[in-house]
């Protein structure tokens, strides 16, 4: 169900002010050239997120306060948004991952000290208790569909990956689902540019870790716009034709670029931040509407790779890796 | 210095015997140590390679690992790797090298599934440079093993080295010398008693023959 645009404006106003406090260039070079980590979080300090600081007591903590900034901007976008579901949709993948530490644990035997993630759109209790009592009545059909083929699968064959697989492709059919009854061609656009990419991505590593077509088939996720059977056709042959083959697509560039370095440096750094500065773009590109569902999306995208970002820096300087290793691998900025 | 004994002929022949013993010893002792030092350097040279080998991996792992945490949440990470895809039964016995029982790994690793990969990950939430690291350090893992049975060897053998040598010297510095001069004590006043027991005995017949 599409929503009047003109419910959007106060939420884009607000959006407009926040994005300016989003982390330019310079402020991240500020955090890449202190001397120490510590002076590092102390740029973090100043910012927004100086507000989750007292729950860390030390450098080692900083993922405590990039996660409670990231689940702190998305209450407040679902708060101020006429589809808050909409932008739930940017935190769907904190529940997959939920649940798939849930699963695990359960077939593990384990309790206490899960590595959870704040929810996203389903209260983790909803979770718990359909994965405890193998009963997902109460979670959406997408859920109940993959969590029912890992009870079954996971009774033949104790493969984690399988708990992976199945759960990143309900992730991504969910995703769309909501998002076309929404109404939002844009999300569906987004999401599929997301399967796109990660597809390339899975298609490299699936074909490095020298798996069979069935399993690139069930590794692969549905629904983008490029077709799965791209994929299956090319794992047999060299990399030179998929870069052929997606020449004219939307990502020619990044294939070739990105393809081109898993081939010589046999690692897919460039290839990663390629793709992510890929949805950046795309999303900046359409951040221009004044009423409209597309500068929120975009504004969160933005916040998470400025998380990534941060992640990178603290990471790096915590284990003194060289300032270039880090600039390297830095995703372009939303702004 | 000399050991204080009664100088009498019994603790002489008793003292002779321990010698004998004791040099026997020495040699047998010293045949030992060599033997354990050929083998010693020989484990040394094996661990030395071995180590720098399973070094050279494992800093590779870990930096490409390093990088794999910088790009995701470590939630996303311990999620990722907290189900294991391999299993490794060990079984430990022991290897007798000059008395010196080192221990022998044996071990086998068997995959919880079948048709399953080393990845416990879906390629969402992941990125690809964790699967380098991880292949690397599943690469790894044998020579890992390896690496500790070996190890291991080496540090009993150098123990073993080090008490030998120590009862080698004590005997070659200490307890030979110690009894060669106790012996040459007791010889000496052996001999001392004999030279008086023949003076007293030339004086009586002396005395005898004046009193005739």
């Amino acid at each position: 169900m599409a929503v009047s645009k003109n419910k959007y404006a106060y939420a884009v106003g607000r959006v407009r002010v926040l994005e300016t406090r989003l982390f330019d260039y310079g402020r991240l070079d500020r955090m890449l050239e202190a001397a120490t980590a510590e002076e590092s979080l102390k740029v973090l300090a100043e910012s927004s997120y100086g507000n989750h600081f007292a729950e860390a007591t030390g450098v080692h903590d900083f993922e405590i306060i990039l996660s409670k900034e990231m689940a702190y901007v998305i209450a407040e976008f679902e708060k101020m948004s006429p589809q808050p579901e909409m932008v739930a949709l940017m935190a769907l993948n904190q529940d997959f991952h939920n649940l798939k530490v849930l699963f695990k644990c359960k077939y593990l035997g384990r309790q206490g000290e899960e590595p959870l993630l704040p929810p996203g759109m389903i209260p983790l209790k909803r979770l718990r208790s359909g994965v405890e009592e193998e009963n997902f009545r109460d979670l959406p059909p997408v859920i109940r569909r993959a969590a029912e083929n890992i009870l079954m699968e996971f009774a033949l064959s104790p493969d984690p990956q399988l708990i992976e697989l199945h759960l990143d492709r309900a992730l991504f059919e969910m995703k769309l689902a909501v998002a076309r009854e929404g109404g939002s061609v844009f999300l569906v656009e987004l999401f599929q540019r997301e399967i796109d990419l990660l597809n390339i991505n899975t298609f490299l590593r699936v074909k490095k870790m020298g798996r069979s077509k069935e399993f690139l088939q069930l590794a692969l996720l549905p629904g983008g716009l490029l077709e799965e059977a791209l994929f299956l056709n090319l794992l047999g042959e060299g990399l030179e034709g998929l870069i052929d083959r997606l020449a004219n697509s939307p990502y020619g560039e990044i294939a070739a670029e990105g393809i081109r370095g898993w081939m010589e440096e046999g690692s897919a750094i460039r290839l990663e931040k390629l793709a992510d500065d890929y949805i950046t773009g795309y999303l900046r590109q359409r951040k221009s509407p004044p009423f409209g569902l597309e500068p929120l999306i975009g504004y969160l995208w933005g916040k998470q790779i400025e998380i990534k970002n941060i992640r990178l820096i603290l990471v790096g300087k915590i284990n003194g890796l060289p300032v270039e290793a880090i600039r390297e691998r830095l995703r372009h900025v939303y702004l | 210095m000399e050991i204080r004994v009664n100088p009498t002929r019994m603790e002489l022949n008793r003292l002779k015997t321990r010698l004998t013993m004791a040099r026997r010893g020495h040699k047998l002792l010293k045949d030992k140590r060599d033997e354990l030092i050929r083998q010693f350097v020989i484990l040394v040279r094996e661990n030395k390679e071995l180590r720098e080998q399973t070094e050279k991996a494992l800093s590779g792992a870990f930096a490409r690992f390093l990088l794999a945490r910088a790009a995701m949440p470590i939630e996303s990470l311990e999620n990722a790797l907290m189900y294991p895809t391999r299993r490794l039964s060990l079984k430990v016995t022991r290897e007798n090298i000059m008395s010196v029982y080192a221990p022998k790994f044996e071990w086998e690793e068997t995959a919880v599934t079948e048709e399953g990969g080393i990845y416990p990950y879906g390629f969402v939430d992941t990125s690809a440079e964790l699967d380098s690291s991880i292949e690397t350090i599943s690469r790894v893992m044998s020579q890992l093993m390896e690496l500790a049975e070996v190890e291991k060897a080496t540090q009993l053998l150098a123990v073993e080295i080090e008490k030998t040598r120590r009862r080698v010297n004590a005997l070659e510095y200490v307890l030979i010398p110690q009894m060669e001069e106790t012996i040459r004590y007791i010889t000496m006043k052996l001999e001392e008693n004999e030279r008086g027991a023949l003076v007293r005995l030339m004086k009586i017949k002396d005395v005898v023959r004046a009193s005739r």
